[in-house]
């Protein structure tokens, strides 16, 4: 593990915004997909009807957008760390869509939400030893 | 679920897996040499290709079945992602690292069940 940068380079914060990314093109790919899925039936299975759909573009452009941000995160941070981490954004999705939408939640939901964050909770330790030894 | 979307939810998942990997080994070469070392480059590639068929599995999947039907194999990529860095990339796995994983994983999984 070599030095790591502070300011806007600490990875951490770059771990953060992948989790945006990561967030907002979820959702455009799934409304693309939705929108472009009739086009072709003979080649839907292989997904390259999506391209039709602006919706896919913008996703893209998120996508690549996050790539970069994900390479500088894996530069300074275990995979074994960061991609537990960024599955925060499993949580972020119905959480927001609660908070926002007004959806309801199930309580197996709530349950396994709850068990994600412990979960998060139980990785971070980890993650803030490794922050100790740099 | 018909067997030949069984085999693409797999090879998605596996396309998906195999890209972390490469992409995390081609960062910690580019570290150590380099960045524009042709070892690197190459690994980065590996990468971005399995990335790429993944993306377009996961599109073609996104469109006959719902989020919340792909998400839990999804959520599955979270421990075989520790499981591999430690195999593949000597990462250290410990024992807090694992439970968290598999907390996350079965979190993800009754997330989208329910």
């Amino acid at each position: 593990m070599r030095d790591r940068p502070s300011g806007f380079f600490n990875p951490w914060f770059h771990l953060a915004l992948n989790i945006l990314c990561v967030l907002a093109y979820e959702l455009l790919l799934k409304a693309g997909a939705t929108a472009t899925a009739d086009l072709s039936k003979n080649w839907s299975w292989t997904g390259i009807t999506g391209l039709a759909s602006p919706l896919i573009w913008l996703a893209i452009l998120f996508i690549i957008l996050d790539l970069m941000i994900w390479l500088y995160v894996l530069k300074y941070i275990p995979l074994s760390i960061a991609f537990p981490l960024s599955r925060v954004v499993d949580v972020l999705v119905p959480i927001s869509c609660w908070l926002i939408l007004k959806e309801g939640i199930s309580p197996l939901r709530w349950f396994g939400i709850a068990l994600v964050i412990i979960g998060l909770a139980i990785v971070v330790r980890p993650a803030a030893r490794l922050e100790e030894r740099l | 679920m018909t067997l030949w979307s069984l085999v693409l939810i797999l090879v998605w998942l596996v396309t998906f897996v195999a890209g972390q990997l490469f992409f995390k080994r081609a960062m910690e070469l580019s570290s150590a040499a380099a960045f524009r070392n042709r070892k690197v480059i190459f690994i980065l590639g590996a990468g971005l290709l399995s990335m790429t068929i993944s993306f377009f599995l996961n599109l073609g999947l996104l469109q006959r079945f719902d989020l919340s039907y792909l998400y839990p194999f999804q959520g599955l990529s979270v421990i075989i992602i520790s499981l591999m860095a430690a195999v593949i990339l000597k990462e250290k796995l410990t024992m807090k690292l694992t439970i968290g994983s598999l907390l996350i994983t079965v979190g993800v999984v009754l997330v989208s069940l329910s």
